[in-house]
């Protein structure tokens, strides 16, 4: 990529040729405010939020316009923070946004900027249309649009990350809002609950079934983990509250997923803590199980093999190998059916 | 109900791809009898075409002629925007109302008629109007309506060359001498419907002596001699812009916007109607000049006649062998298509028009990517208005020290100007640029309607500035407007009398912008809203002082961030409008003040 160099802020800054003033500023550590942008996303240039000013009158927003070699970008002056106040008036007015009731308090960028801003209380005499609410349609998701400020990153996480294009603004004007399918609820439409436009709501109107009451944004830790549903190995951000109770998971950047991830890696982690799930061996004697220790239990399952291999043959035995094992354990799988039990007989989960 | 096979017949004559969308629509809203699109039936084109089901929901749900509740085989529309406001569009109303027992959004028992309010039908000199499916009717009165609802109750419903306004084009110019002809020269004299009948009067000879005489950069520069400026309202100069276009072999447009949408525009109807040959002619020459093979003209979906006969001359043009390959015996080969809207004054943007196109919603997109770099389907394209493509053949055929002969210093040739309001004389006027707007009023409308006094005009459509008396001597052209702080748009003069209250036009137009913003970026789609409530609250009379200011810093801050224009339009009318009438607008904040237009709107729009 030709390098380019320009001026943030009066700061020498290099970039990339096509890159926008954005992606260079983040990368340097200047502090745009943006709301409609995601790097994982195509450009939406929507919410106006990022308008900086370039070569000293023009205000662009920075999110969509390409750096240019000896441009000199301000980040925030008057003006611009004017502007910026205005547009989050501008939100606040429109939707229902009161922290209280919603799950993304503490976690939502909408917030942070509001109070970045110094947003006093707005009037409330504008109007405001209301707009779904749907907290049940969906096992996986719930939504409250009047926390939404259309910008944009669900309708595009469906379309360009998942692929699944469930989600779409639909009238116009103040009356836009958005649409699942054919103005379906979101539990009955095509959605695969694979959890990409919640990850990348910047406001409490998406969010996960799972958090619901299960503690505040702030008192969550974290821990990377990876995914044991698969081979594929995707990175895990595993949320507990105080009490080491599970509530969600956000995809990890850094793993194959690139932050992205589906139902099973998403939703499915509700066994871990669950008190039905084994934690020991089980041997069935007398029609009960029986805790019993690996060693026992290992040998006992390769007596049993040996067994009917000795009296029916090595080809009444057949082995299924499990998608969540790695390509490391599936080989090792087909290698002991082979060299050990003496069979062709290897199947596996993912060809079904 | 319709059934699988009328579906994939509709599917199989447009084609399945996204960008067949709008033709798909509409075709199945026409044969389904009640006007309708059908939650099934939608489904089942998403199924044929793999369109997602999202993604034919928000197109259905941003163009406002598709609806997906039941309506009925007539749908009447009328009018309510700026031209037909100020000539009575509310009384209109009451007459359908009375006359069908309807409210809008309504059928009548007998499932015959069903009632909408729109937008600007592009008949403004003879407003009030309204549109029956898709005949336009105009100088409406209670009694004409009557007739005309009477009319269609021993009618079937028709989709054709018949359609369209009955006022046509070429009666909608203004009879008078005085006027320079260039872009009308034709108009009633060339038969429209016929291709022999233009180049008999001389047409296609520009694209020939082009092909024969000049290189494609010739042409450019001759365009760009010319002072050409574009004439959809930006005025960008349209040599200029072609000179933006690309070279090399990759695929390249001509895109003709033909969304006239601008409240009191007319003028490209006119032409489309009445000589549809000199638009391809135009965009033919564009093609040569930049090296694009396709061209497709964006026709407002209202404009049934001007499409069909669109449609008509470029079948003609084919056969003609004045479109397709190698015109001429040249290397040269370029081909026209249609597209239609779907009733959305955004898409008169051309970002929005391209996204249009291609059978998406009609967002405008963020700049860069110009349409040079990057236009429809992604690919560098060159957009520009109906009357600037019209007056490219002249050009080519005289000069451009001919063409610079008439009009201003920085604003050359003529300009259509629409003349609507409260004038003893409306219509199209072809005047060299700059004309004042006093000679437009005295001469060409034949001064104020009844004698009445002159109170204002609003010159450019909606998004234009209102004109005091100040202003009536102001050349009318791009350069001079802009210095005064106004402008000149799309050539729009809406002449207002002592009658009209300033409060109640400036609600019209607001809640026009509110109507038709997209709702993409923040600072228009709230603000229109915002705007909308507070110049309400001036008509209701419970406005306070600052309410005025609040209006001004809101469509401020629209001008400053909205993405496209048509956010940052709103400022223009509301300070200049304030510029001359705050007086009225503090007397409207009296919970006493009586006002019969307010009350007046407020009863029908807003009860």
């Amino acid at each position: 990529m030709q390098e380019i160099k320009f001026t943030i802020n009066g700061k020498d800054v290099t970039g990339g040729k096509g890159q926008t003033i954005l992606e260079i500023a983040l990368k340097n550590g200047f502090d745009i405010p943006y709301l409609c942008y995601h790097p994982k996303i195509s450009k939406t240039g929507a919410c106006r939020m990022c308008i900086v000013r370039v070569n000293e009158v023009m205000l662009k927003t920075a999110c969509t316009e390409p750096a240019m070699e000896g441009m000199k970008v301000i980040t925030e002056d008057e003006e611009i923070i004017k502007i910026r106040k205005g547009i989050l008036e501008l939100l606040l007015a429109e939707g229902d946004h009161n922290c209280l009731y919603c799950d993304a308090n503490g976690a939502c960028e909408l917030q942070t900027l509001v109070h970045r801003y110094n947003i006093d209380q707005v009037a409330y005499e504008y109007p405001k249309r209301n707009r779904e609410i749907d907290y049940e349609s969906s096992e996986g998701l719930k939504r409250n649009e009047n926390r939404c400020i259309l910008c944009g990153r669900c309708v595009k996480a469906c379309g360009e990350i998942q692929l699944s294009n469930v989600w779409s603004f639909t009238d116009r004007g103040g009356h836009t809002h958005l649409t699942s399918g054919l103005y379906e609820k979101i539990g009955d439409s095509s959605c695969v609950k694979c959890g990409a436009c919640v990850q990348l709501c910047p406001t409490g109107s998406l969010s996960f079934q799972t958090v619901l009451g299960r503690g505040e944004n702030w008192e969550l830790t974290k821990e990377s983990s990876i995914c044991i549903y698969c081979g594929v190995g995707c990175k895990i951000d595993y949320y507990k509250n105080k009490e080491g109770l599970l509530v969600k998971t956000i995809g990890h950047d850094d793993g194959p997923n690139r932050g992205h991830l589906c139902v099973k890696g998403r939703f499915g982690f509700d066994f871990i803590q669950n008190g039905k799930r084994l934690s020991k061996p089980l041997i069935k004697r007398n029609g009960v199980f029986e805790e019993a220790s690996w060693d026992e239990a290992l040998d006992l399952v390769a007596s049993k093999f040996i067994e009917i291999k000795d009296k029916y043959g090595p080809d009444s035995i057949a082995a299924l190998s499990s998608a969540k094992c790695t390509n490391e354990e599936n080989y090792l799988m087909q290698k002991i059916m082979r060299a050990v039990i003496g069979t062709n007989n290897v199947d596996h989960c993912a060809r079904l | 109900m319709l059934t699988t096979e009328d579906i994939k017949g509709v599917i199989e004559k447009r084609g399945s791809s996204k960008e067949h969308l709008m033709f798909i629509l509409r075709d199945l809203e026409n044969i389904s009898g009640n006007n309708q699109l059908e939650i099934d039936v939608l489904e089942k084109v998403a199924e044929i075409t793999k369109i997602p089901k999202s993604t034919i929901a928000g197109f259905v749900g941003f163009y406002t002629m598709f609806k997906t509740n039941p309506r009925a085989p007539f749908i009447i529309r009328v009018c309510k925007s700026g031209p037909c406001h100020v000539m009575g569009a509310r009384t209109i109303f009451d007459a359908v109302e009375r006359n069908l027992g309807i409210k809008p959004g309504e059928a009548t028992p007998d499932g015959l008629f069903y009632l909408e309010q729109c937008e600007c039908l592009g008949v403004c000199s003879v407003a009030p109007a309204m549109m029956i499916n898709y005949d336009i009717h105009g100088n409406l009165t209670e009694k004409k309506i009557k007739q005309i609802l009477e009319s269609y109750k021993s009618q079937k419903a028709i989709f054709g060359e018949k359609c369209g306004p009955e006022v046509e084009g070429k009666a909608c110019v203004i009879d008078d001498d005085r006027q320079t002809k260039r872009l009308l020269v034709m108009v009633g004299k060339v038969d429209p419907l016929s291709i022999d009948s233009y180049i008999k009067n001389g047409g296609y000879a520009a694209i020939r002596k082009a092909i024969r005489e000049y290189s494609s950069d010739d042409v450019i520069n001759i365009v760009k001699d010319s002072g050409l400026s574009g004439r959809g309202g930006a005025g960008f100069p349209a040599g200029l812009k072609w000179s933006f276009m690309p070279k090399g072999d990759m695929q390249k447009y001509v895109i003709c916007n033909a969304d006239e949408g601008e409240p009191g525009t007319f003028k490209d109807r006119v032409l489309m109607e009445e000589n549809p040959h000199l638009i391809i002619e135009g965009m033919l020459l564009c093609g040569y000049a930049t090296g694009a093979t396709v061209g497709y003209i964006y026709v407002r979906g209202e404009f049934r006649r001007a499409i069909e006969r669109l449609q008509r001359a470029i079948d003609q043009a084919r056969e003609s062998r004045m479109l397709g390959k190698h015109l001429s015996g040249s290397t040269f080969s370029f081909d026209i298509f249609i597209k239609e809207g779907g009733g959305a004054y955004v898409c008169g943007e051309e970002s929005s028009l391209m996204n249009s196109m291609e059978g998406k919603r009609g967002f405008p997109r963020f700049r860069p990517p110009f349409p040079a770099g990057a236009g429809f389907m992604g690919m560098p394209s060159n957009v520009n208005n109906v009357e600037t493509y019209a007056s490219v053949p002249m050009i080519i055929e005289h000069g451009a020290t001919w063409y610079k002969s008439l009009g201003t210093e920085k604003c050359s040739g003529t300009k259509l100007y629409c003349l609507s309001g409260k004038l003893n004389r409306t219509g199209l006027v072809e005047l060299p640029m700059g004309t004042t707007l006093r000679e437009l009023i005295d001469i060409y409308g034949k001064g104020i309607k009844d004698g009445k006094t002159f109170k204002f005009a609003q010159v450019g459509g909606s998004a234009g500035g209102v004109f005091g008396e100040d202003l009536l001597d102001l050349p009318l052209d791009i350069d001079q407007t802009i210095k005064a702080g106004v402008t000149l748009g799309s050539g729009v003069v809406l002449a207002c009398d002592k009658d009209t209250c300033a409060v109640d036009f400036l609600l019209n137009i607001i809640s026009f912008f509110a109507h038709e913003s997209c709702g993409q970026c923040v600072p228009c789609r709230v603000g229109t809203s915002q705007l909308h409530f507070l110049a309400k609250k001036f008509a209701m009379r419970t406005a306070v002082e600052k309410d005025i200011d609040s209006m001004i810093e809101k469509a401020q801050l629209m001008k400053q961030a909205s993405l496209c224009a048509l956010g940052q339009s709103p400022i223009l009318p509301i300070t200049t409008t304030l510029k001359y009438f705050r007086e009225e607008f503090l007397n409207h904040c009296n919970t006493r003040y009586s006002c019969p237009e307010c009350d007046m709107t407020l009863e029908r729009f807003y009860r």
